[in-house]
């Protein structure tokens, strides 16, 4: 099938554009879209790497990941639409209540 | 009675007057101002006087039977403690206990107490409770009295040092206490601290000589293991100077010698019964007693070991009577005088003692029991007339008072206080006494020819011994010509002062109207006058009893009958073989007798004013004041107005000297110690906190409350795990 | 429920319970059982009723005030009796079985629980000579403290606290495992936190911080020093030792093993190590006594807490370091003890001299008698560095006449100050006047402080010096330097504010006019109490330093008789 490598090495961009976007995005939303970027990137890579092993462990990583990714989203989604009835922004740059 | 029967009694002796110190606090707080506590207890001065005259009557008691063999008796132990010898690893109990002692010095000091507080007592109900001021808190007065009286008589009574100086805190206590009665007044607050503070200072060099002694004695401080000649012969002598040496600083606080004299004319503020028992009739002879307890050692260590401190002892005796004496020349106020005269004779009784010191560490036993005998006598004679004195004192300013409030206020009671400045104390308002208040003059009179030492009265017993006595370690020891010039000086002084103050009071005209509405009528006071003009003429039985040579030797001393004694007690005075000491006597004699109060008439004599007419007993005197007055040429303005009068007046600034010492570098150290504290060990805290606070402040500023650094923190951090987990190449 | 009946509740609860004790007495003087599980309710009790008190008393509101807290205050007194009296029977050996002829290291009422086996940790207790008289003293000052406060506080959790502080107390002293005494040591921090946080004067967050912080930072370096000599000391096995570890906490093996180790020259641990664990362990509780340069937390302590809370400070907890000094470091490190004697002396020394000239100094009425406290507690290092019996024995009774004396100091300056709403010496002249009672005892405890003879606290000096004077020579004029400067801090302080003041008296400003009054009856009880006391023991040392005397002894034959 494909080589391993090729889609290793799809899953390591989508990471790093994911892990970029995290750090240099304003927009809480779009963040979050990111990290969801990056879980997937991992997914992807434990299904290559699932593929190419003949492991079954890498399957049920990947699974764990989906569920896990998709209940951290609706939490904080959840986080997000209190913030922003709170503070009427879901710019990260303004919600700095942590301050010092 | 047998004698463990009486001495397991003697134990009350002090225990009485303690028990019913509470008893009068309470029974006073719950009864008072009611009537009966007032009129018939005398807000408690009877039960006061019942238990003084219970223990009075155990004392002679005790006295009858131990009057010649020594009798002790353990009560309990206090407390055990352990020693541990860190090369031996052996470890030995030492007893702490607590039990009765007494001897010769027991019996003397016994009486001296009993008797006086007995009969102070007395004197304290006729003239505390018929004064206004002391309105309501007489209960107070009295239980401090009797707890005072208690700790007296468990000082002479105590087996041990240690027990002695339980007791003498005890006192030092009531002494605050009692001086400090008037506390509402400043100079009565400041002269009780002044009188506790100055003691303390010499309590804490007794203690610490009381430790040294201990450890001298292997963990021994009782009369029956550190007398023993056996153990003073094993122990290191020079030591046992210093040791002794402390404890007589001790002795020279509580007896007011220089230099830590300052407290005992302030102690003048409290109430004159105070000043009769504590200050002149007991408490001060605590110093005394405890340097005559020290006998044992001086006669018990190796010869000449123990000279020094019998010198030092007597030069400060000497020392202070010449000062004392000084001061008391330019006093006005009654009781100073009086307190300056207790000073200057107990100095007289130092020095003999440091001459029966002396004796003792040098082998001339007879000598040393002779000294010893004169100087315990004269502690006697003295503690006697100088009871007398401030009572009789205490009873001319009380009248003083009395008649001050009948002229100012016409015999308006509502007034407390008085609000003119007449100031009844001082004899600058008196005058011409001597016809107005009979007993008290008479009192008076023969209590200062016995201070004086006039032949035959009272003190001149013992004075010409202690004299002689100085005078002859003098011929042995060039050093003590020192002190025993100055007491020698100090009997023609004695002579002069206490002359102008009897006559400034008594004699002459009355300087005020005050003066000239005297007279006695207050219940109660004249009977201790009485009793104790008596016991200061009857020296002379005692003294031909040989009770001197009785007090002098602990062990062997005996007492002959009176008619017997007399004749050889007059010719070993007035006719001693020893041609130098006859040479003495008369000079002694002149003097006092002659010298002194010859001046005092010249300057202050006078007859009564018309009309008056004083007891025979006196009026030869007054006769002999005026004819002298009025031929003499005398003029003491130039002295009067010197620099030495001016600093006199101000005690030789002594006092201000210790003030200014205490209030600028002890109270000014304190301060500076104070601030350093808070500021400079406080500040070593307060700078962690703070340096704490600050590291802190600027690590949490690393906390933007971004949460896009805080994603980019998570990433570093974790990219920096893996590469610990995974080594870096 | 009904209002009355809840309170009614509480006491006949209480009546039961008091009850139910009583019949135990008897019961007790089987001679065929011993007691050993006594010290469960001397520990448990306390701090059990107190936890159940303060649920009670979080139900409290403004409205509700008087029902909760006249009847939580009244229970508290009478719970902290119930510890009075078993410490109190416990002293008679004829009532209750005890037999208080120990030896070294051997301990009455002791009782083992194992309790984390893995290192080694058991709940052991157990009373001697050294503890008995301070877990005695504890159980006797709560209830007085109790009775001395008992108007002066709002809030019904101010008194179920004094009861758990008195708990831990009791635990610290009869602890015998060092992790057991490490949690009661650090456990009674906390209600005297709250005490001086929630009753304190002005500053009292401060104090209370800085008191916490400052005494906390010392026990953990006591800590480190427990725990390096846990790890250092040799594997063993036995019913104490840890199963995992091979050590043990416990302190009657520790000193077994150490004192036999340390027979003829040998030293446990290795002089260094020795040295070095000596100087841990005593700075925690050198900071506790507490010592010069050490002390600057008192002064600020006290004059912020509360009155209760600075009569059991100053009553109880300060011996709690000079306890520990006793117990532990002088058992297992003997020789260290040796190398330090002159370092503990000069602390001793300096902190009694500095405590003294700083009190001179001193305005604040509490403050002087927080700073008379730091100098008194030098004079137990002064016992400490004689090696003597008669200097341990020495200290142990100051101790233990310090605290009676103390919590009466503390009384009379927290009725000055809630009287006359000031603590300046020098406010006013002529108390004496308007508050003769008062007077009366600022007077008496004033003097036993100074040590006046026939008072609790002249023993104890006496044979301090007893014991000096060979060791040390000519430097005992120091501390009699320094009875002369405590008796005019004490006098001066009287002179300014009991006396003086004219036929009018001179009444402080911070009154505004109104009748100055005399204490309160509870406070006059509470304050005789502790002056009778301080009387009998002053008049009859040997109630007290019979046992005293006794541990010493037993203390130098185990320990320094070839040890060093």
């Amino acid at each position: 099938m494909i080589d391993p490598a090729w889609v290793s090495g799809l899953a390591a961009i989508l990471f790093i554009i994911g892990l970029w976007g995290a750090f240099s995005r304003k927009n809480a939303i779009v963040v979050l879209m990111c990290i969801e970027l990056m879980l997937n990137a991992v997914n992807l890579q434990f299904v290559a790497a699932a593929n190419h092993w003949g492991d079954v462990t890498g399957w049920v990583y990947a699974i764990f990941a989906i569920a896990i990714a998709a209940g951290e989203v609706a939490i904080g989604l959840a986080i997000f639409l209190s913030m922003y009835g709170q503070h009427e922004t879901i710019s990260l740059d303004e919600v700095n209540l942590l301050k010092n | 009675m047998s004698e463990s029967a009486i001495i397991d009694y003697a134990v009350l002796i002090p225990l009485l007057p303690m028990l019913a110190f509470p008893v009068i606090l309470f029974l006073g707080k719950l009864f008072n101002g009611t009537p009966t506590w007032v009129k018939n207890a005398k807000e408690g001065g009877i039960i006061a006087l019942t238990v003084m005259g219970a223990s009075l009557v155990l004392t002679l008691l005790v006295i009858k039977e131990h009057m010649n063999h020594v009798g002790s008796a353990n009560i309990f132990t206090w407390f055990e403690s352990s020693w541990w010898n860190a090369e031996t690893g052996a470890i030995t109990t030492k007893v702490f206990g607590v039990g009765i002692h007494i001897d010769h010095l027991t019996v003397m000091l016994l009486f001296v107490a009993a008797f006086l507080c007995f009969m102070i007592n007395i004197f304290s109900i006729g003239y505390m409770n018929t004064d206004s001021i002391n309105d309501n808190r007489n209960h107070r007065f009295y239980a401090e009295f009797v707890l005072f009286c208690s700790g007296m008589l468990g000082m002479v009574l105590a087996d041990s040092f240690l027990w002695l100086f339980i007791f003498w805190e005890l006192m030092g206590l009531c002494s605050y206490l009692l001086i400090g009665f008037y506390w509402e007044r400043p100079s009565a607050s400041y002269a009780a601290k002044k009188a506790f503070l100055t003691t303390r200072v010499g309590d804490v060099f007794l203690i610490i000589g009381l430790v040294m002694l201990w450890n001298l004695f292997d963990g021994h401080l009782d009369y029956a293991y550190v007398f023993d000649k056996a153990n003073i012969a094993a122990v290191d002598s020079g030591d046992l100077q210093l040791a002794l040496g402390m404890m007589f600083i001790g002795a020279v606080g509580k007896s007011a010698q220089f230099p830590l004299h300052v407290w005992l004319p302030d102690a003048m503020e409290g109430p004159t019964p105070v000043s009769a028992l504590i200050h002149a009739a007991t408490m001060v002879n605590a110093g005394l007693y405890l340097v005559a307890r020290m006998f044992p050692f001086f006669s018990g260590a190796e010869l000449g070991s123990l000279s020094t401190l019998a010198i030092i002892i007597a030069c400060i005796g000497g020392i202070t009577a010449v000062m004392a004496a000084l001061i008391a020349f330019v006093q006005m106020d009654l009781k100073k005088v009086l307190a300056y005269s207790t000073m200057s004779q107990l100095a007289y009784i130092f020095t003999g003692l440091g001459s029966a010191l002396w004796f003792a560490n040098n082998g001339y036993e007879e000598l040393a029991a002779f000294a010893m005998g004169a100087s315990l006598f004269h502690l006697f004679n003295h503690a006697m007339a100088k009871g007398m004195l401030f009572m009789a004192s205490g009873s001319v300013i009380h009248e003083m008072h009395h008649a001050h409030h009948d002229i100012a206020h016409h015999g308006d009671d509502d007034h407390e206080h008085d609000d003119d400045n007449f100031d009844a104390q001082s004899m600058e308002n008196m005058g011409g006494l001597a016809s107005r208040m009979p007993i008290a003059a008479t009192a008076m009179f023969f209590g200062s020819m016995s201070i004086i030492g006039i032949p035959l009265i009272g003190g001149f017993w013992s004075k010409e011994g202690i004299i002689s006595s100085a005078w002859q370690v003098a011929l042995k020891e060039p050093i003590f010509l020192l002190p025993a010039m100055l007491i020698l000086i100090g009997a023609g002084m004695t002579g002069f002062y206490m002359s102008r103050m009897w006559l400034m009071t008594f004699a002459g005209k009355p300087k005020t109207e005050v003066a000239k509405n005297v007279h006695e009528q207050t219940a109660w006071i004249p009977i201790p006058l009485v009793i104790l003009t008596f016991m200061t003429l009857s020296a002379f039985i005692l003294a031909g009893m040989h009770a001197g040579n009785w007090l002098g030797n602990f062990e062997t001393g005996h007492y002959s009958s009176f008619l017997g004694g007399v004749g050889s007690e007059l010719k070993h005075v007035f006719l001693n073989d020893d041609p130098f000491l006859l040479v003495l006597t008369y000079i002694a004699i002149g003097l006092s007798l002659i010298l002194g109060p010859s001046f005092a008439m010249a300057l202050y004599g006078g007859s009564l004013d018309k009309g008056q007419k004083a007891k025979p007993w006196m009026q030869w005197a007054i006769n002999l004041s005026d004819k002298v007055n009025s031929s003499s040429k005398f003029d003491n303005s130039a002295w009067a107005n010197s620099s030495l009068a001016e600093a006199l007046h101000k005690r030789l600034y002594f006092d201000d000297l210790y003030d200014a010492a205490m209030l600028k570098i002890v109270v000014g150290f304190a301060n500076i110690s104070a601030i350093f504290d808070t500021k400079v060990i406080d500040g070593v805290i307060k700078t962690i906190e703070t340096t704490s606070q600050e590291a802190s402040r600027r690590v949490r500023s690393l906390t933007t409350g971004s949460a896009r650094d805080y994603i980019m923190m998570a990433a570093l951090g974790t990219l920096v795990i893996f590469m610990l987990l995974w080594g870096v190449a | 429920m009904d209002i009355k009946n809840k309170e009614f509740m509480l006491i006949g609860g209480l009546l039961v319970v008091v009850a139910g004790l009583m019949a135990f007495f008897p019961s007790l003087n089987d001679s065929n059982s011993t007691v050993d599980w006594i010290s469960i309710p001397l520990v448990g009790f306390p701090i059990v009723i107190s936890v159940i008190l303060l649920a009670f008393a979080s139900q409290e509101t403004r409205s509700r005030k008087d029902i909760i807290a006249v009847p939580i205050r009244l229970f508290t007194l009478c719970a902290s009796l119930i510890p009075l009296a078993i410490s109190t029977a416990l002293f008679f050996d004829w009532l209750i079985l005890v037999d208080w002829n120990l030896a070294y290291n051997d301990y009455a009422l002791e009782k083992e629980y194992l309790w984390i086996e893995s290192i080694g940790v058991s709940w052991h207790v157990g009373l001697d000579g050294l503890s008995f008289p301070m877990v005695w003293l504890t159980t006797f000052l709560v209830p007085v403290t109790i009775i001395a406060t008992w108007n002066e506080k709002d809030g019904a959790t101010y008194y179920p606290l004094l009861l758990m502080m008195g708990g831990a107390l009791i635990g610290v002293f009869v602890a015998l495992d060092l992790f057991l005494f490490y949690i009661f040591w650090e456990l009674t921090l906390i209600p005297m936190f709250f005490l001086i946080l929630k009753w304190g004067g002005k500053d009292r967050r401060y104090a209370a911080q800085k008191f916490f912080i400052y005494t906390f930072c010392a026990s953990v370096i006591m800590l480190l020093g427990l725990i390096t000599l846990y790890f250092l000391q040799p594997e063993g096995s036995g019913s104490q030792y840890g199963t995992v570890t091979g050590r043990t906490f416990d302190m009657t093996v520790l000193f077994s093993n150490a004192t036999a180790f340390n027979m003829g020259d040998n030293v446990f641990l290795g002089k260094d190590m020795q040295n070095v664990l000596f100087a841990m362990l005593m700075l925690g509780f050198l900071v506790k006594l507490p010592a010069v340069p050490f002390h600057t937390w008192l002064p600020d302590a006290h004059v912020q807490a509360p009155t209760g809370g600075s009569m059991l400070l100053a009553g109880v907890m300060l011996k709690m370091g000079a306890y520990g000094m006793l117990r532990i470091p002088i058992a297992i490190f003997p020789d260290a003890l040796l190398y330090y004697q002159d370092v503990i002396m000069a602390i001793g020394l300096i902190s009694l001299v500095w405590g003294a000239v700083v009190c001179l100094g001193q305005t604040n009425l509490k403050k002087m008698v927080a700073y008379s406290s730091v100098s008194h507690m030098g004079v137990i290092l002064l016992g400490i560095a004689s090696m003597q019996p008669i200097g341990y024995a020495a200290a142990l009774f100051m101790m233990f006449a310090h605290g009676i004396i103390s919590p009466m100091l503390f009384a009379v300056c927290g009725a000055f100050k809630h009287h006359y709403h000031s603590m300046e010496i020098g406010s006013m002249r002529g108390m004496a006047r308007w508050s003769p009672y008062l007077s009366v005892y600022m007077m008496f405890a004033w003097m036993a402080s100074l040590g006046l003879p026939l008072l609790a606290g002249f023993v104890a000096e006496l044979m301090v010096l007893l014991a000096y004077w060979p060791t040390y020579g000519w430097w005992i004029l120091l501390p009699g330097f320094v009875l002369a400067i405590t008796a005019a801090y004490y006098l001066w302080s009287m002179q300014r504010t009991i006396f003086e003041g004219g036929d009018e008296g001179q009444p402080p400003e911070s009154l505004n006019g109104e009748t100055p009054p005399d204490i309160t009856l509870s406070e006059n009880i509470g304050m005789l109490i502790l002056a009778i006391f301080t009387v009998i023991f002053g008049v009859f040392p040997f109630i007290a330093l019979g046992m005293m005397d006794q541990w010493a002894v037993a203390l130098f034959e185990g320990v320094f008789n070839g040890g060093i």
